[in-house]
């Protein structure tokens, strides 16, 4: 195969400077999704550790966009995670053999929208390639430390499930690589291991922090009996709890740290009801009681990070709020300076480059922030695109925009293509706090946009500006209970229509300016589920994420805006058909089906084709249950189907019906995005550039381009451009061997925009979509022997081009340039001639496509129509344009015909005859006089342009040939001077032949 | 004592297992490419092939001795060029990317490029070349659940190739190198795989980033002229 490789690579060199049902993951082949990012503003990051043998390699985790690696310092990352679980609690790099590489899945920084985990996994060739290796129990993982001196030594500490009981939390330890886990310090199923270090210079010597901690849909404790502070001399044998110094119990979760190059100094912040920095100067034997600054105590679940300076124990960090830093060993901190710009709060993760200790790397709730003077000033990386959008959504421009809030990072639109392409810099911000439903207005101009707890604004897109529109109460009222994440949502019929829930819905139909409230509390309005003011334990912590028995989704029927859905976060799915005048609650019988009694209620996605038809999705895992529930009703609620699938691995978020084909289904759950092409009896995982655990809490289809637009908690928004050939492909299609799809009309045109500027270094950038129209066929099974080629024929049966097509299994497409075939270049010049590669656009008309696969042929039409948005140019000047190309063309012809001719005589004139024969000598003169001024024979390089007839040609024929508006005079003249400069020397070389043919030796 | 007899077997089972399923896969992929036996007997090739680019043909030819020298050509639009490499020394000639005039090859490109000169393929002949095969796994490959193989050669350079096993051919192959400090992967497809008279069986079209390229003949073992190997200002 090395010989086809050196073939291949030096061949793109050159262009480069220039049965079931066979439906399956495979089937919809080569449709690759984009990723959108943004880079301009990331996500929450968990881990970064890098490696210490070549410290330009660093592996990022994220909070649910898996891991990331980069072999250039941070100049360029590539997600080496893709087809495993997204959520990262942990990484580890084996220094002492660093292509072992160690990933704990399941984030533990345990706030409410915190994903799961499914084990441990292992890379023994630097993350190319991953095996599971146990623990897939644990949920949450929160640190992996290897023993310096012997790596097969493993500790891991896991907290164990947030949200329910567990026998599977403590601290883990494998003597043997990962291959078996022995759990070597466990308390009880309420109490995991928050943190584990080990003494560097003695590494018989453990510290472990056991955390007993849990969170309820309606509230979080942080504290309890099982907390404490542990310590190992024996390899985590035996543990004595340490105690002297440290606050009173009741503890919360602790956060550690120890000087590697002085083990004994040792700092713990530890959550209690005094909570504080403490320092040891012991090893753990005697505590003191420190600091209690408000970046130190801050969240102590949220925050855990303390990390010292590996050469100077001293040097003490405190990501955490913000960024502190302490000389005197955590005495005193100071914050990083705002030199260099503002740095996003809320840290978790960092690395010091123990090659040299200035270099730091932070992780944050926004990113990676990369410091080189010890954490005094930072630099963002623009490209991370781990952003975590809860929701998206979309506009009717054109091109259209995408909308969507993330967590901790505001919301913003940008545009689904732009010229170039979209970078960092086509993002923009419409709203701040964390973001979560953004809607943009019919009008184009207004967007609406919320923070967490139901602070919503309307924002005028052009100028930033906003007013607060969220709906109070009134007297007679109870308290307003918003969700976390509350639901802004245009209807679906009538799209003047914004609805707002809190635990009651309201409607607006004047962009929030006057509210109505259309409905008595949908909820199940159960008090012990609203007492969020006690929550968090030892630290309160009370921020919304835990207001409960509240309107969660929304939704209006796309049949009629007087049906309207409403799910809440405790179970109730009620809908009205009067516009809210009246309500019916159908929860009831959801249980019936199969489904979760009381689970928070997703998605709600009333169909397009039938009012009595609702899809909904259920999500029960902030009861420790992890099914995936999707249920369907065809009679308005009164009964419930519950759908299921071996494929589906985690919890729902979103349902998604084609608004064409009520078969197509697609299903974005914690981990995955699903589709069925059959109504739901079979299910696939959408792969396609996705990863295969993404986190998917949204979807829409774009009723314009035909894009399916995903929101991912953890990787941004993908966007899989036009899924007509899906949407399109029924069971009588599937079910051939080769399927040629009806091509949709081809627009002629050079695509929507123009270069657009190279794409600046550093950040994010996604590419465009298509700007052509594809040729899509449909294979059973992936071709491996034979040919597919897609032939283009013109109306009187003349092969326009012939080009090569997929053979993947499932949907491939070929891209026909609307072109015939490029003209002949003749050889001998010195000069690289590009018109080979160009031909002149077709006209518009209908031109037949044959698709060639094995010895059988599949036909289809194409109908080229002109560009209509193109005002530049109308019909007739679009044939003015063609018939000039072609006239250049075949100009173009002669030149290479003539030129041909006259290397041929030189050719046929023997080098020996030269001084010889004078007349041999006089003609290869002339021939040659004539040849170079037929094209470029002497340019040496390409800061010595050398234009000749040809060069000239070659230039009017691209020029035409990428013609879009109507030619002008001096254009249409130019072609008339080359040719004129072409006649006089064909005229010459007639006479040059003339006069020597009769006298050379040939 | 039963226990440690019962975990004794059950080690050993899995060792030969693993092992005889990376044999019994390269074994397999030789017999659907032909076999050792006639991959063997090939001493040299020539092979001519096409890309289209805008719908323009690009000729490429290529010639291997094995194990002694390799040449090939590019007619892009009139325009040559070449690359020579020996077990020796390496030029080339490329004007598309400016050079008026053949350069030598460096040694390091000369040395790294001697893989080039290898004719029989690499599942046959990497015990001989003192390269490392393992078995990744199981993975999907463009819709088709792949047996994933990782070969290593002495310099470090890993390759991994995607075999489909319906027929055991390979699908894809990614290539990692370092190239100045830089990692750099090189992927390729591959289909359309076809028997040639001799019997070995080739993959006749093969897909990158850049499209696609399709060989249109392959000559074995037929008549070649040294002075190929030499290089000249044509």
């Amino acid at each position: 195969m090395k010989i086809q490789l050196f073939l291949f690579v030096a061949v793109c060199t050159v262009l480069g400077a220039h049965a079931q049902s066979p439906v399956n993951s495979s089937t919809f082949g080569v449709m690759d999704a984009r990723s959108m990012g943004p880079g301009t503003m990331s996500g929450r990051i968990t881990s970064i550790q890098g490696v210490q043998t070549d410290d330009k390699i660093l592996y990022v985790g994220t909070a649910g966009g898996g891991v990331w690696k980069s072999t250039n310092a941070g100049a360029s990352y590539k997600p080496v995670f893709d087809k495993y679980c997204q959520s990262i609690g942990a990484v580890a790099v084996d220094q002492k053999k660093p292509n072992v590489v160690y990933v704990g899945t399941g984030e533990s920084n345990m706030r409410n929208s915190v994903s799961i985990g499914v084990g441990m996994y292992k890379s023994t060739d630097a993350g190319d390639n991953w095996k599971a290796i146990g623990l897939d129990s644990t949920e949450h993982i929160s640190k992996i430390v290897i023993h310096p001196e012997n790596s097969d030594v493993i500790y891991v500490a896991v907290p164990g499930p947030l949200w329910s009981d567990s026998k599977h939390r403590g601290l883990y330890k494998s003597t043997d690589g990962g291959e078996h886990w022995e759990k070597i310090l466990y308390k009880d199923e309420k109490t995991g291991c928050a943190d584990i270090l080990i003494n560097p210079k003695n590494p018989n010597i453990l510290y472990a922090s056991m955390w007993q901690f849990r969170r309820q849909p309606y509230s979080f404790n942080s504290g309890g009996t099982g907390s404490g502070l542990y310590k190992s001399t024996d390899g985590g044998k035996t543990w004595i709890e340490l105690k002297e110094g440290l606050p009173e119990k009741p503890f919360g979760r602790i956060a550690m740290a120890l000087a590697p190059s002085e083990p004994t100094k040792m700092l713990a912040i530890v959550e209690s009801n005094n909570t504080g920095l403490y320092i040891s100067d012991d090893g753990g034997e005697h505590w003191k009681n420190q600091s209690a600054t408000m970046n130190t105590v801050a969240r102590p679940f949220y925050f855990a990070t303390i990390e010292i300076d590996p050469k100077d124990p001293k040097r003490v960090y405190r990501p955490a709020f913000e960024f502190a830093y302490s000389d005197d060993g955590g005495y005193s901190f100071s914050s990083a300076s705002g030199e260099g710009g503002w740095v996003h709060s809320d840290m978790h993760a960092l690395w010091i480059n123990p090659n040299n200790t200035n270099i730091l790397y932070v992780g944050t709730d926004g990113g990676i922030y990369t410091s080189i003077d010890r954490g005094v000033t930072w630099r963002f990386s623009h490209n991370l695109p781990v952003g975590q959008f809860y929701h998206v959504s979309y506009d009717m421009q054109d091109p259209y925009h995408v909308y969507g809030g993330l967590q901790d990072n505001g919301s913003w639109m940008a545009p689904s293509a732009a010229p170039g392409g979209i970078g960092n810099g086509s993002w923009l911000r419409v709203g701040g706090g964390d973001g979560f439903w953004t809607q943009p207005d019919i009008d184009g101009k207004t967007v609406y946009a919320e923070y967490q707890g139901g602070n919503m604004q309307r924002t005028v897109i052009a100028t930033g500006k906003s007013e607060d529109i969220q709906p109070q109460k009134t007297l007679k009222e109870e308290k307003l209970r918003w969700n976390w994440n509350t639901p802004i949502v245009l209807g679906s019929k009538n799209p003047k229509n914004l609805y707002v829930g809190a635990q009651y819905l309201y409607k607006s139909t004047d962009q929030g300016r006057n509210w109505k409230r259309i409905s008595p509390d949908l909820t199940t309005n159960d008090k012990n589920k609203q007492k969020q003011e006690d929550s968090g334990g030892l630290s309160a912590d009370n921020t919304s994420a835990e207001n409960h028995c509240t309107i969660f989704t929304v939704a209006e029927s796309p049949l009629d805006e007087n049906l309207i859905w409403v799910g809440t976060d405790d179970g109730n799915i009620q809908y009205s058909l009067n516009g809210g005048t009246s309500w019916v609650n159908v929860s009831n019988t959801i249980a019936l089906s199969g489904a979760a009694k009381g689970a928070w209620v997703s998605s709600i996605d009333p169909s397009h084709f039938d009012k009595n038809t609702v899809y909904a999705t259920l999500e029960n895992h902030m009861y420790g249950d992890h099914a995936c529930y999707l249920i369907k009703s065809t009679d308005m609620g009164k009964s419930w189907k519950l759908i299921s699938s071996k494929e589906f691995k985690s919890f729902a978020h979103k349902i998604c019906e084609d608004p064409s084909n009520p078969k197509l289904l697609f299903l974005g759950t914690e981990m995955g995005i699903y589709s069925t092409l059959d109504g739901g009896e079979n299910w696939f995982l959408l792969k396609n550039g996705i990863p295969e655990y993404a986190l998917v809490r949204d979807i829409k289809i774009h009723p314009r381009t035909h894009d399916l637009i995903l929101g991912t908690h953890g990787r941004g928004i993908y966007i899989l451009d036009d899924i007509r050939a899906i949407r399109n492909l029924t069971a009588d299609i599937w079910n051939q061997d080769v399927y040629l799809f009806p091509t949709p009309d081809i627009t002629l045109n050079n695509g929507r925009f123009g270069w657009g500027g190279s794409e600046i270094s550093g950040g994010w950038y996604c590419g465009n979509p298509a700007s052509i129209q594809s040729i899509d066929y449909y294979l059973k099974d992936r071709l491996s022997s034979g040919k597919a080629d897609v032939e283009i024929y013109d109306a009187n049966g003349k092969l326009l081009q012939s080009i090569p097509g997929g053979k993947r299994k499932g949907i491939n497409k070929v891209y026909w340039n609307m072109r015939g075939t490029p003209p002949r270049v003749a050889a001998g010049s010195t000069k690289f001639d590009g018109a080979g590669f160009t031909a002149p656009m077709v006209l518009p008309g209908t031109y037949t496509v044959k698709l060639k696969v094995k010895d059988k042929v599949y036909e289809g039409k194409i109908n080229c129509v002109h560009d209509k948005m193109n005002k530049d140019l109308t019909e007739s000047d679009r044939k003015l344009v063609y018939d000039k190309s072609m006239q250049l063309q075949e100009l173009y012809n002669q030149v290479n015909n003539t030129i041909d001719t006259i290397t041929w005589y030189q050719n046929k004139i023997k080098a020996d005859s030269l001084s010889k024969n004078k007349a041999n000598k006089e003609f290869q003169k002339e021939l040659e006089k004539i040849r170079s001024e037929m094209m470029a024979t002497k340019q040496k390089s390409i800061f010595a342009d050398e234009e000749r007839i040809r060069e000239k040609v070659s230039k009017l024929y691209g020029s035409f040939c990428g013609m879009e508006a109507k030619p002008n005079t001096i254009q249409i003249e130019a072609i008339q001077s080359v040719e004129q400069e072409y006649q006089q020397q064909a005229e010459l070389l007639k006479k040059v032949m003339e006069k020597f043919l009769p006298k050379v030796s040939l | 004592m039963k226990k440690l007899f019962l975990a004794f077997f059950l080690l050993g089972t899995s060792i030969f297992s693993q092992a005889q399923s990376l044999e019994e896969i390269v074994k397999k992929h030789i017999d659907a490419i032909g076999g050792e036996t006639n991959w063997r007997k090939v001493k040299s090739m020539k092979m001519d092939a096409v890309t289209k680019a805008n719908g323009a043909d690009i000729k490429v030819s290529r010639v291997v001795v094995d194990k002694k020298a390799m040449r090939m050509d590019l007619d892009v639009f009139g325009m040559k060029g070449w690359a020579i490499i020996t077990d020796k020394e390496g030029w080339q000639f490329m004007p598309f990317q400016g050079q008026t005039k053949y350069e030598a090859m460096t040694a390091d490109d000369v040395k790294s490029s001697q893989d080039q000169l290898q004719i029989i393929d690499e599942f046959i002949t990497y015990k001989d070349m003192g390269k490392k095969l393992e078995l990744v796994g199981k993975d999907d490959m463009d819709g088709v659940e792949c047996h994933k193989v990782k070969l290593t050669d002495k310099e470090g350079v890993e390759t991994s190739y995607w075999i489909d096993p319906s027929n055991y051919f390979i699908i894809k192959s990614v290539t990692k190198t370092t190239a100045n400090g830089k990692e750099v992967e090189a992927t390729l497809t591959y289909s359309n795989y076809k028997k040639h008279d001799t019997g070995i069986v080739m993959a006749y079209s093969m897909g990158g980033d850049m499209g696609d390229i399709e060989i249109q003949n392959i000559e074995i073992n037929g008549t070649i002229d040294e002075k190929l190997f030499k290089p000249s200002e044509q």
